[in-house]
């Protein structure tokens, strides 16, 4: 049984998106398929080079960078979004595929759930 | 190095910044485990070390513990055995504890 | 025993952007069911465009009184959600 995680805020704004990291570790540490992706402002999780040592909070560049470690399968953008936000191929941390939300995507999945 | 002169702890005895941790202090929170630090248990609070300092994050779970020691050291080390018998009680809150990483989030 | 395709679970008001995108991949085998704020929708008409089943958590509805014109909405209990994501292939957490 596969689950598709969707984070679809901004990092450090607010948790939601956090808590859908957590969901992902949780149903990794149980073995359970896992896949994460950003769209719309969730993107800009990806963006390289992020320090947020200056507002006081941990790094979700370096905390995404657990992902495969803990087992969560891939790492996806909706690239349509990416555009919008400026993000380049360059400028996305390494690991991230770009893919397109639609149907075919989401019927690879029993489960998808939006983070907050 | 007396309970006095550590850095600031919460009521769980995790430091408040990883960042204050040194070897030293960790002798001292381990001692309040009663026990005595070997090589072993250096190389899987070096292995804490180095994950918190690439991730930010302390592995949330035992499982992801387990997992996280394996993908570094393979299933020799890497298995809930070998890291109970090091870090008594819930290994992964016992092994942050010492290295001075914050609490794991999913340890009840 | 998958009668329905995919059940979408939409727990966001009609001004959340998620709401709209939910509304856009309704397909015509799928069910919607409105729970939490997402019973607000049915308060209003703003799900009219979906021909497919559409059902909202009773509990939900009683909580903001929220009262359901007849026909246009199957109200259920919470046996009856757990039915649904049962009867349903695939299930979209909104």
């Amino acid at each position: 049984m596969s689950t598709l995680i969707i984070i679809d805020s901004a990092p450090y704004g607010d948790w939601s998106g956090r808590e859908g990291l957590d969901m992902a570790f949780s149903l990794a540490a149980f073995d359970q398929s896992v896949t994460l992706l950003f769209i719309g402002a969730g993107v800009n999780w990806l963006r390289k080079g992020q320090s947020p040592e200056g507002i006081s909070q941990k790094s979700v560049e370096k905390n995404l960078s657990a992902a495969p470690i803990f087992g969560v399968e891939a790492l996806l953008a909706d690239g349509r979004d990416c555009q919008t936000y400026g993000l380049t191929e360059d400028e996305l941390i390494a690991s991230v595929s770009q893919v397109e939300l639609g149907p075919e995507l989401l019927n690879q999945y029993k489960h998808t759930v939006f983070a907050g | 190095m007396t309970d006095q002169t550590l850095p600031e702890r919460n009521n769980e005895g995790f430091l408040e910044d990883a960042h204050t941790w040194t070897p030293d202090i960790a002798i001292v929170i381990a001692a309040e485990d009663n026990l005595d630090l070997s090589e072993r248990h250096w190389e899987i609070i070096e292995f804490l070390r180095d994950f918190y300092n690439k991730h930010e994050v302390s592995p949330p779970s035992n499982r992801l513990f387990v997992k996280a020691v394996r993908e570094s050291m393979g299933e020799e080390k890497g298995n809930s055995i070998y890291l109970m018998q090091l870090f008594p009680g819930t290994p992964a809150k016992t092994a942050c504890r010492i290295a001075g990483l914050p609490r794991p989030t999913n340890c009840l | 025993m998958a009668s329905i395709r995919t059940l979408h679970i939409l727990n966001k008001t009609p001004d959340h952007p998620r709401f709209n995108r939910c509304l856009a991949s309704l397909g015509s085998e799928d069910a919607l069911l409105l729970t939490e704020d997402g019973v607000l929708a049915a308060a209003s008409d703003r799900f009219t465009g979906f021909a497919g089943p559409v059902y909202a958590l009773r509990a939900d509805l009683e909580a903001r009184a929220v009262e359901v014109a007849g026909g246009t909405l199957s109200p259920v209990d919470f046996e009856g959600m757990v039915k649904l994501t049962t009867e349903a292939e695939q299930i979209i957490s909104w």
